[in-house]
């Protein structure tokens, strides 16, 4: 019994996760997004990849629960293996947005299996746990990951999550939005438990990624159509006091 | 304990056996659907190979007083052993002293800790701690600074450390590639067992990085610490030592098979082959559910070894997650290969239908093919009303020997060598509490080293305790143990196999897959 034929070296496997064909992928994801009205059965205006990224255990899987299910898991602390894959269908003005989430494990061990994916992807929120100093600490190391492996004008919003938790927090809001500046990147303290801006950081991704398709197929490129800040501004100040002035760019 | 030992049951073998049908080895294929080296067999070789169960040991491999060993190693033993009381007494002292304080700073101060019936350690050849079963591994750093020299020093003499027996407690220690897996239990489990254990663990490890990576990581740095690749996989270990604890699927070194009526499994089994003949590179296609087999198809040529079905069995048990997602994760098959990735689409059929498929490929971008792939079984299967039948095999208690017509039979293990499957009954009293099976996944440990003990194994075992009455027997087919009422005769055992035997026979297409499709 011999299974060398058929599986692949590790090495081999490892090595070849580098990003490559970055412009084939994107003409074919955007053919294919042109004739997605007959392709799939339940309709969509537009399909977009999200993935969400971050370190082990800062709750990316709960904050995907939140927005899909409306369910917040207590308890037991689930932990993704690979990647794991969710659809859910937003309404975005008048048309049906869907998306398509890649929920990734958070462990070094998976990370040259998940880069793989960043090319694919037209959105990404990466997290922090506001509790864990560490998973601030590697948001650095992560937009570098990004930078390297994921398309130029990827939409990215940085989440930092577990806003719900009080005293235990180590992380202030105010180094979260410098950080965000920094990168130029928008950001917002989301509550996966509370369901605090959840909706609002999906909802904004793909309100985005709706102007740029539009703005594509309209055949110029008008910056000022959309601006991600602003909607998140606008709309967190409605929504909570809490998490007033959120806005990371002037 | 055992008032009619081996001795006596050879004698029944040769009067009282023929009694059961000759010839008759229920289960059993020609064309079997997985790998039937028993790894439990090739474990004992191993050990065999240099000594490790020889009563009078030739090699000095085992850290006893002998006649033969040299001088140097006793005394290491003894100072180990009056070490190690020293160190209870101490403990003993030390953990009333500081029960006010934080007793789980120190794992080794802690009385809990200390009576845990089986630990386990995982560490570096350089001593770096990797995982502990009870505690966090990097307050143990100086214990396993302990367990390094006993290898290394041993090592220095060309030689290898595989125990230590001070007391009831045994300290088994393997060596595989740059790791050092121990086991230190008081469990009555044996020296070949608890190596199983460890190998499992080791493979384990394998499963999620690879043979080459583990090689690689620490050729570039040799103190490497390998927790940072395995974070959030610990519980994978800990699931599995909990699993080989109470699942004789390990032990017997076979898998159980979800019973269906064969014509269900044959139409499920035609669906994946159907659905998924076509994919290039799709290798295994796994239907699992209860930890039971439903069915597999695998590509010509190409089989699956059980000890790396259970390695899948424990990664779709201990991952909550499958069940909300569809998940795409690289996996490695070490005992198919444990140099390479597999990549595997696992998915549960449906809210209705808790089944867990998963198919492996080797292409790391099929992950939307494999996915249609799915959602046409489960439209199939829902079709043809296979969905319910899964169900109605899953939601049902499994049947016990008193259903079946054995009065006096409590229960069995039932393995096929030929096809490395095995049936169990459903538990009755006694054993319907946890204790109770614990203590019987113990008895049929101790009969299956009994049987198996490699310079005196068995055919055949009568044991009779005063809490139950066990027959093992092994024949060139298959393994068998069951347990009796501890007043029952042997006579009366003896027709009871017979007509569990005929029962299995009949039953045999709906307990077992007899064939083995391929795409």
């Amino acid at each position: 019994m011999n299974g060398k034929e058929v599986a692949g070296s590790g090495e081999r496997d490892w090595a070849l996760l580098q990003p490559h064909h970055r412009h084939t992928q994107r003409q074919s994801s955007d053919e294919s997004s042109a004739s997605r009205h007959q392709a799939t059965p339940d309709h969509c205006d537009l399909q977009c990849k999200v993935i969400l990224l971050g370190d082990s255990g800062v709750g990316k899987t709960c904050l995907l629960t939140r927005f899909r299910d409306g369910k917040f898991l207590s308890g037991n602390y689930i932990t993704t293996v690979g990647i794991d894959f969710r659809n859910k269908m937003i309404l975005v003005d008048d048309s049906q947005v869907k998306l398509q989430i890649w929920d990734t494990a958070g462990q070094e061990r998976f990370r040259s299996v998940t880069h793989a994916y960043y090319r694919d992807a037209h959105a990404l929120l990466l997290l922090y746990d506001v509790t864990k100093k560490q998973s601030f600490d590697n948001i650095r190391a992560w937009l570098g990951e990004i930078r390297e492996y994921a398309q130029d004008d990827v939409v990215i919003m940085l989440l930092g999550n577990k806003c719900d938790c009080g005293s235990d927090r180590v992380v202030r809001k105010e180094d979260g939005q410098r950080l965000a500046s920094e990168y130029k990147v928008p950001f917002m303290e989301t509550s996966a438990k509370t369901g605090l801006n959840v909706e609002l950081a999906f909802h904004a991704v793909a309100r985005e990624l709706k102007a740029r398709a539009k703005s594509q197929q309209d055949g110029h490129s008008d910056e000022g159509s959309f601006n991600v800040h602003d909607y998140l501004r606008q709309h967190q100040a409605q929504k909570s006091d809490n998490c007033f002035a959120t806005n990371c760019l002037s | 304990m055992a008032s009619s030992a081996s001795g006596s049951s050879r004698r029944v073998s040769a009067e009282e056996v023929l009694v059961v049908e000759a010839g008759i080895e229920p289960g059993a294929s020609s064309d079997p659907i997985l790998l039937t080296t028993d790894s439990f067999e090739e474990v004992e070789q191993e050990l065999n190979s240099v000594g490790i169960d020889d009563p009078q040991p030739g090699s000095s491999s085992q850290l006893q007083q002998t006649p033969n060993s040299p001088v140097k190693r006793v005394s290491t033993f003894e100072t180990l052993e009056q070490a190690s009381s020293v160190n209870s007494d101490e403990t003993d002292e030390l953990a009333q002293q500081l029960a006010q304080e934080h007793l789980d700073c120190d794992p080794l101060k802690s009385k809990e800790w200390l009576a845990q019936n089986k630990h386990i350690f995982v560490l570096s050849q350089a001593g770096k701690p990797i995982y502990s079963r009870f505690s966090s591994e990097d307050k143990l750093v100086t214990v396993m600074g302990v367990m390094q020299a006993l290898v290394s020093f041993v090592q220095a003499g060309n030689d290898m450390i595989r125990s230590i027996h001070a007391g009831d407690t045994n300290f088994v220690f393997i060596v595989k590639g740059p790791l050092i897996l121990v086991a230190v239990s008081k469990t009555k489990e044996s020296v070949s067992q608890l190596v199983l254990q460890l190998t499992y663990v080791y493979n384990q490890i394998l499963s999620i990085l690879t043979q080459s990576q583990l090689t690689r990581v620490y050729e570039q740095r040799r103190n490497f610490d390998l927790r940072r690749l395995l974070t959030g996989s610990e519980r994978l270990i800990d699931h599995l030592l909990n699993f080989m604890e109470r699942e004789p699927a390990f032990l017997l070194g076979a898998v159980k098979c979800l019973p269906l009526q064969p014509a269900m499994r044959d139409s499920i089994t035609q669906t994946i082959v159907q659905t998924c003949g076509k994919i290039k590179n799709l290798v295994f296609a796994i239907l699992l559910a209860n930890n039971q087999l439903i069915t597999l198809v695998r590509m010509k040529k190409f089989f699956i070894h059980p000890a790396d079905l259970h390695l899948i069995q424990n990664l779709v048990d201990s991952s909550e997650s499958f069940k909300a997602a569809e998940s795409w994760t690289p996996i490695c098959l070490p005992r198919f290969d444990s140099n390479g990735f597999m990549h595997a689409h696992v998915s549960y059929l449906a809210e209705d239908c808790q089944a867990c498929l998963l198919l492996l490929t080797v292409d790391r971008d099929v992950f939307f093919t494999l996915s249609e792939a799915k959602q046409k079984i489960v439209e199939k299967l829902r079709r043809t009303n296979c969905l319910e039948a899964i169900n109605e095999s899953m939601n049902k208690t499994s049947i016990t020997t008193a259903e079946i017509g054995l009065p006096e039979m409590r229960h069995v293990l039932y393995k096929c060598k030929s096809t490395a499957q095995f049936w169990s009954p459903g538990f009755q009293a006694p054993y319907n509490n946890e204790k109770e099976i614990q203590r019987l996944i113990g008895c049929y440990q101790c009969l299956h080293h009994r049987l198996h003990v490699p310079n005196r194994p068995l055919k055949l075992l009568f044991q009779q305790t005063d809490k139950e009455t066990m027959l093992a027997w092994v024949t060139s087919g298959f393994e068998l143990y069951t347990t009796f009422e501890p007043l029952v005769t042997k006579t009366d055992a003896i027709n009871s196999i017979g007509k569990l035997l005929k029962w299995i026979k009949k039953e045999e297409e709906r307990l077992f897959i007899l064939s083995s499709p391929t795409f």
